[in-house]
């Protein structure tokens, strides 16, 4: 059973290669491809769900000498997200870049993104997390620049050459750790590990090439135009996706494989790059003047919010209080990635329809079409943390957690920055309440509408209403009520 | 001012390579742990082949291997997404083409040998399929708009050949039981030997590709009338 572990990785990798052979059919191989990447990584969290951690080890060699792979809960949840965030975003691309030369470019990276995507939630080795951090940084500038325009491909290269800073940091760190340990398992490692000045470096080496690459305030600012730039799908993909898969792996290797030596100092240090990263990112998201910058910018803010869970699971003990608040911060990463992907989408539709994406002068626009205006207005609830969504329950145990360690500093910092929120969604949906004639029909194209609404319903109600499913997988108790 | 404030960022990163340099120091004053060197070598044997490095690339980490291959798949794709190949170099003159005419098929065959004696000594796909996209760049140099290269649709079959036959040996060892890139005793040998054979021509053909510089086809088409283009070194 654990020999599956392979599939989320294996089965999009040949859709790629075979997208890649066949051009023309690109696109049907590449939503074939989609669906069965995504069911093999449902199924690798429905496995997980019933029967508890899936772990292997490939060539048939053991550990320390093969490469293992390991599904936990926290890496179920992030592949379930992945897996039905990615199939939408397949769904719409396949519409959206219908006749469009750029399809034939899209989908060979795209599947190789998702691979490598999937590579990273599954690796239970460290030098194995770097090749996957290069397929990924690298799709990912290539998908980006697709459009081909002056601006995209500088945003890119810049976002190319930082990615590949911060995995070379990334890799430092690891060569340091096999210098000093001799393997590069993790779980092995995290045996051996002690609080030495030579794990500390590598830490920091690690935490830093990774937090530069999921664009940690200040190291944000490669971020908005890049993402601002890219496709709409690819934009959705690039802020839903890719930042949470260096984000996850800083989470993971801070939690458990850096365990004996991060302390409430260290973890403060981040909660701050994070609380900066809140405020910034959501004042910028209200200054912006297109639709997809704000977008970009409330990227950078809701991955503060994840960064201010640091602290508080420092300052606990393990216990339910410690356990919330881990699965509430995998909660708001989720959340995120529905509600954020759903957004870039509705946002590519109207940019499509109006031939430009300036907030000021969207109004008639987003009058035409209502479901997608619904699915902005669903994906900005969440982002703001309006309840039912998922990170409405994120913050609460967010906030509960900042009241019980005493930690009050961070209260007025989530506070601003849900009101900062609150404006900038608000003054995007105002545009929507002009004179213009609104539609009869609510969906005007199905097959683009109906993914980012699903998406950003996704963000308020399946992670809102039904949170408890998350803290299942993570194998917690029960969600708080 | 900025005179001042590059100074500082000088003695900033100095000061960050001296911890890092400490650190390595540190660290490689440790008590040698277990080393993975010594594990490797006492399994050669049952690797299938005889040079370490090999073993390692091709056996104990060939899904690294796998994804290094798809790593440069993923930067040939995103060269061919940028546009289409400029126009080629001027014809070369009959002093260069003859030793272009000596040169390329020696590398071609070297690169033969290299994947051969990857088995027991060092060499292997990379260091062969290395000498292919040589020849393709000396050819490309040398005024052959192609490099050398055959037309789009089988240009696209070759780049992939190398991960699609690397995965599909996986995928197969997976369904018939071995697991994902286990190889069954005894025929390690022949698989790694394919494996490396398609990656060779995979890696040469990538490697040519983007040094080509862009998208095969509608650019590069240019059929001796576009000498006109071609650029001057």
């Amino acid at each position: 059973m654990a020999d599956l572990l392979i599939l989320p990785v294996l089965v999009p990798l040949l859709g790629g290669l075979l997208a890649t052979a066949l051009p023309v059919r690109s696109a049907l191989v590449g939503t074939l491809a989609a669906l069965a990447t995504s069911l093999s990584g449902l199924s690798i969290t429905l496995l997980v769900w019933l029967h508890g951690d899936l772990g292997t080890v490939l060539g048939g060699w053991g550990v320390p000498l093969g490469i293992g792979l390991s599904a936990d809960g926290l890496s179920a949840a992030l592949l379930a997200m992945a897996s039905l965030v990615a199939l939408a975003i397949s769904i719409y691309a396949g519409s959206y870049f219908a006749g469009s030369a750029q399809a034939r470019h899209f989908w060979p990276l795209w599947l190789l993104l998702w691979s490598a995507l999937n590579g990273v939630f599954l690796a239970a080795d460290l030098f194995n997390l770097y090749v996957m951090l290069e397929l990924l940084g690298l799709s990912a500038a290539a998908l980006g620049a697709l459009t081909g325009k002056r601006e995209a491909i500088a945003a890119n290269l810049r976002y190319l050459l930082v990615g590949l800073l911060g995995s070379l940091t990334y890799l430092l760190g690891v060569a340091l750790l096999y210098t000093a340990y001799g393997t590069l398992d993790i779980g092995l490692l995290g045996e051996r590990l002690g609080p030495t000045p030579i794990a500390a470096t590598a830490l920091a080496l690690m935490v830093s090439g990774l937090a530069l690459k999921t664009a940690l305030f200040p190291l944000h600012f490669w971020l908005p135009p890049a993402h601002a730039n890219a496709p709409a799908p690819v934009s959705a993909a690039l802020s839903a996706l890719v930042v949470k898969a260096s984000f996850y792996l800083i989470l993971r290797l801070w939690t458990e494989l850096f365990a004996p030596i991060t302390d409430i100092g260290a973890a403060t240090l981040l909660g701050l790059l994070g609380a900066g990263a809140v405020l910034w990112g959501s004042w910028r998201a209200l200054r912006a003047q297109r639709l997809k910058l704000l977008a970009a910018y409330s990227t950078v803010a809701q991955i503060g919010y994840l960064f201010l869970f640091f602290p508080l699971l420092a300052s606990l003990p393990p216990g339910t209080a410690r356990d919330d608040l881990f699965a509430a911060c995998v909660l708001m990463a989720l959340t995120h990635g529905f509600a954020k992907a759903g957004f870039f989408l509705a946002a590519g539709l109207v940019q499509q329809k109006a031939g430009h994406d300036r907030i000021s002068e969207l109004g008639g626009v987003a009058q035409r079409m209502p479901a997608t205006t619904f699915s902005i207005a669903l994906a900005g609830s969440a982002l703001v943390g309006l309840p039912p969504s998922g990170s409405f329950i994120g913050k609460w145990v967010l906030m509960r957690g900042a009241f019980e360690t005493g930690q009050w500093w961070w209260l007025p910092v989530t506070v601003l920055g849900t009101l900062l929120a609150a404006a900038y969604v608000f003054r995007v949906l105002s545009r929507a309440f002009g004179l213009e004639p609104t539609p009869l029909q609510f969906v005007t194209n199905a097959r683009t509408e109906i993914p980012a609404l699903l998406l950003a319903f996704a963000s308020v109600a399946l992670l809102g209403l039904a949170a408890g499913p998350v803290w299942a997988v993570l194998g917690f108790g029960a969600a708080p009520a | 001012m900025k005179r001042d404030l590059a100074l500082l960022l000088g003695i900033l990163l100095a000061l960050l390579a001296a911890l890092l340099l400490w650190a390595l120091h540190a660290t490689l004053a440790l008590e040698p742990g277990p080393r993975l060197a010594e594990l490797a070598s006492a399994r050669l044997e049952q690797t299938g082949v005889s040079n370490p490095v090999t073993a390692v690339l091709l056996n104990y980490r060939a899904y690294d291997t796998l994804l290094e291959l798809a790593v440069l798949l993923a930067a040939l794709l995103g060269i061919w997404s940028l546009g289409p190949a400029p126009a080629g170099y001027q014809r070369s003159g009959p002093a260069l083409a003859a030793l272009v005419d000596w040169i390329v098929p020696l590398a071609i065959l070297a690169g033969g040998y290299m994947l051969w004696v990857g088995g027991h000594a060092p060499g292997g796909a990379f260091q062969a399929g290395a000498l292919l996209g040589a020849a393709g760049v000396i050819l490309r140099l040398s005024g052959e708009p192609s490099a050398g290269l055959p037309g789009e649709p089988a240009q696209r079959w070759l780049v992939v050949l190398g991960a699609g036959v690397f995965a599909l040996v996986g995928g197969g060892l997976l369904a018939s039981g071995f697991g994902f890139l286990t190889y069954p005793p005894g025929q390690a040998k022949w698989l790694i030997l394919l494996i490396e054979s398609a990656a060779t021509v995979a890696i040469g053909v990538t490697l040519t590709a983007a040094y080509v510089g862009g998208r095969p086809g509608s650019g590069t088409a240019h059929n001796g009338t576009g000498q006109s283009r071609t650029v001057q070194r």
